[in-house]
């Protein structure tokens, strides 16, 4: 059969044909300009698997239905596949992450906020980890950042600039109060993670604070870039969520990565458990992805859609440049369009 | 192993094939798109999958094939001959000379590896008897000339690198004309992050090249990167007109099947791949070797020679 690598050419054709309107549609009907829509679906650098599972999707919605009056089946199949990923990248329960770190900080039993970002190699996770702090920072809150990242050459240190920058902004601004914790290169970093939760909530009333309440408002804390297929690094993240017990764990991933990102979601999700081996978060384990470097691929953004068919784990914000203000929420429509371009 | 996985599946659907009773142009065809589904999961280039499609199906000519053909060693050959012509860009890479500086520089996209395979790759010279050293012109990244600066140290690599100089093509000159003055043989350039959709970011890059006028420009790529490869490498290509490339993290689960495809785009070379994150983690690129150890074909080691 031919299918899955037809060209341009007979994709353009196809959509002049079948302007009927009015047809039921059989599976010989659908099967072509389906197999066209998955192509274009893996162009757009969605993982095969995420693309099949749309692809069927539509087509068990369009099985035996009829086309609308001068509807082609194409258009017919790109309303269903544009209200697939819209139904797929649409969170169940919206995160409002100010409001969220608001109600943990204030109030009787208020303590702070404790978010780590995890991910493979590279992807950007100190990066928008101090775009999250600029973020915070803007809205006036307390930032404690952690370099939990004990490993990689010039980790802590990328974080000191990062935290010296921000640190300047928010005076600048009069807004927020940010500073770095950490510990030197070598450390266990689950212990490095708790440590650092502990001295934000000023538990043990440190000397010069004693008698003070907590001391910053969210903890944010970065970690070592890990190969999802490397065991004993992804093992020791179990430890790491168990020790620092994070109120979000936002894995990011990044636009560039093709199908591999299907296996990344899955593995890092896996490995957080609590103690009695339940996956946190009702079951999904993670609370969100950031994809990175979105301003990198053009259109072709099918990496949110690929962790996301992974997981069932909501994108939360995407990374669209290297400076502090290049993070936004997502916009569904935004990606959908793209998407179907 | 890189591409591990896509070779077992193209093995195996070569050898399903030739086991079949019924050696048939309906299987034949049937094959063609197990093996074209498995690039494409392996993040192949899907324009660069359907033209190996058409270059396997017109090598073999099935329906020409004589009764008595050796169906099975043809069909073999036809898929490996695609699959190196792939990765084999027909193109030499630049060979550094004793007792003369040589300039190498490496451009890529953000997080790729470069400043981490920099260092493996000087010391690999190092290994081999060159004197050798790194600049760091990356003025931009946080953190980036003490990251350089704390790879270098346990290398034991002499290093340049500013962290008040926020200009990367100064930092860039002044760094490999010290150590040309000094001899040095090897002088690795490292520069920042950047893609093709910024044109700021390239124009810096063309900069600091004619700075520094490298003998040799190596593009950094990361063994997980998808259909955005080849975009990406094109663009570079034609900007920094780079004569090698670095694939990273091989040692993670990827097929890195655009990476392969960004070799395909660029006509260039793959010549070394990194394979951790330590120091050591680097190993020499050979094509045929490559493909037929993907293939998994001890037994048609011999059609490489071909
Ligand atoms: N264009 C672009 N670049 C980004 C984005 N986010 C991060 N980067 C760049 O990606 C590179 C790697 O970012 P890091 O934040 O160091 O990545 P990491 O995941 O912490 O890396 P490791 O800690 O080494 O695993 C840097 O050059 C960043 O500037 C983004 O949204 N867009
Ligand atoms: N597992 C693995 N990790 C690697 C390899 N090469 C580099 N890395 C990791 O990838 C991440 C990014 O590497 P860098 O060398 O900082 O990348 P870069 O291209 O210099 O990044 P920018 O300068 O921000 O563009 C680091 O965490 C490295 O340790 C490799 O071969 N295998
Ligand atoms: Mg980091
Ligand atoms: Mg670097």
């Amino acid at each position: 059969g031919s299918g899955l690598l037809n060209t341009a050419t007979s994709r353009l054709t196809s959509l002049f044909r079948n302007v009927v309107g009015g047809k039921t549609l059989s599976k010989s009907d659908l099967q072509q300009p389906l197999q066209q829509m998955q192509t274009h679906l893996l162009e757009k650098n969605v993982a095969r698997e995420a693309a099949e599972r749309l692809c069927q999707s539509v087509e068990i919605n369009l099985l035996d239905q009829k086309t609308a009056d001068f509807t082609s089946i194409d258009a017919t199949i790109r309303d269903s596949m544009t209200k697939a990923l819209t139904r797929m990248l649409t969170p169940t329960s919206s995160l409002d992450l100010l409001r969220d770190v608001s109600s943990t900080t204030s109030g009787p039993g208020a303590r702070p906020y404790v978010i780590s970002i995890v991910g493979v190699n590279g992807v950007g996770k100190s990066t928008n980890l101090s775009k999250i702090a600029f973020f915070l920072l803007q809205n006036r809150f307390r930032v404690l950042v952690v370099a939990g990242d004990t490993f990689r050459c010039g980790a802590v240190e990328q974080l000191r600039v990062h935290v010296r920058n921000l640190s300047a902004l928010s005076q600048r601004e009069g807004v927020g109060k940010v500073e770095l914790f950490e510990k030197g290169y070598g450390k266990d970093a689950a212990t490095v993670a708790r440590d650092a939760v502990a001295f934000a909530t000023n538990r043990d009333g440190h000397a010069q604070v004693q008698g003070q309440g907590m001391l910053y408002d969210v903890v944010l804390i970065d970690t070592a870039g890990r190969r999802h297929n490397d065991t004993r690094l992804m093992s020791s993240l179990t430890k790491f969520g168990q020790l620092a017990n994070p109120d979000k764990v936002f894995m990011v991933g990044e636009a560039l990565v093709g199908t591999d990102s299907v296996a990344q979601a899955r593995n890092f999700a896996k490995e957080f458990v609590d103690t009695k081996g339940k996956l946190r978060n009702n079951g999904v384990g993670m609370d969100g992805f950031i994809i990175s470097k979105c301003d990198t691929v053009g259109d072709m953004v099918g990496t949110l859609v690929s962790m996301v068919h992974a997981t069932g784990i909501p994108v939360v914000f995407l990374g669209v440049g290297q400076h502090y203000g290049d993070l936004r929420g997502l916009n569904v429509g935004w990606a959908v369009d793209k998407l179907m371009k | 192993m890189v591409l591990q996985d896509l070779g077992r599946r193209i093995n195996a659907a070569v050898t399903d094939l030739t086991r079949s009773p019924t050696l048939d142009e309906k299987a034949f065809d049937g094959m063609i798109k197990t093996i074209s589904n498995a690039l494409a999961e392996a993040d192949v280039n899907i324009k660069l999958v359907a033209n190996l499609r058409k270059t396997i199906k017109s090598a073999v000519k099935f329906h020409e094939l004589p009764a008595h053909a050796n169906k099975k060693r043809i069909i073999q050959k036809a898929v490996f001959d695609a699959l190196v012509d792939i990765v084999n860009p027909h193109q030499k890479e630049y060979v550094p000379k004793k007792g003369k500086s040589n300039v190498i520089m490496f451009v890529g996209l953000q997080g790729a590896g470069k400043t981490t395979t920099c260092t493996k790759l000087a010391r690999w010279y190092q290994a081999r008897g060159f004197k050798t050293c790194l600049v760091c012109a990356d003025t931009f990244r946080a953190g980036a000339f003490d990251q350089l600066k704390q790879n270098a140290t346990k290398a034991k690599i002499p290093y340049y690198g500013s962290l008040t100089q926020t200009d990367p093509v100064v930092v860039a000159r002044d760094g490999v004309e010290k150590f040309k003055k000094e001899r040095f043989e090897i002088i690795i350039v490292d520069t920042s992050g950047r893609h093709h959709q910024e044109d700021a970011l390239f124009a810096e890059m063309v900069e600091i090249q004619s700075a520094v006028q490298p003998h040799q420009t190596i593009m950094v790529l990361d063994a997980s990167i998808g259909q955005a490869a080849e975009a990406q490498s094109r663009a570079f290509k034609e900007t920094a007109d780079f004569g090698a490339i670095i694939i990273t993290k091989t040692d993670g689960a990827a097929a890195g099947g655009g990476a392969i495809s960004a070799v395909a785009a660029t006509h260039t070379p793959i010549v070394f791949i990194g394979t951790g994150e330590h120091l050591l983690e680097l190993e020499r690129f050979n094509p045929q070797s490559f493909v037929s150890k993907l293939l998994g074909m001890g037994d048609i080691q011999g059609l490489a020679e071909h």
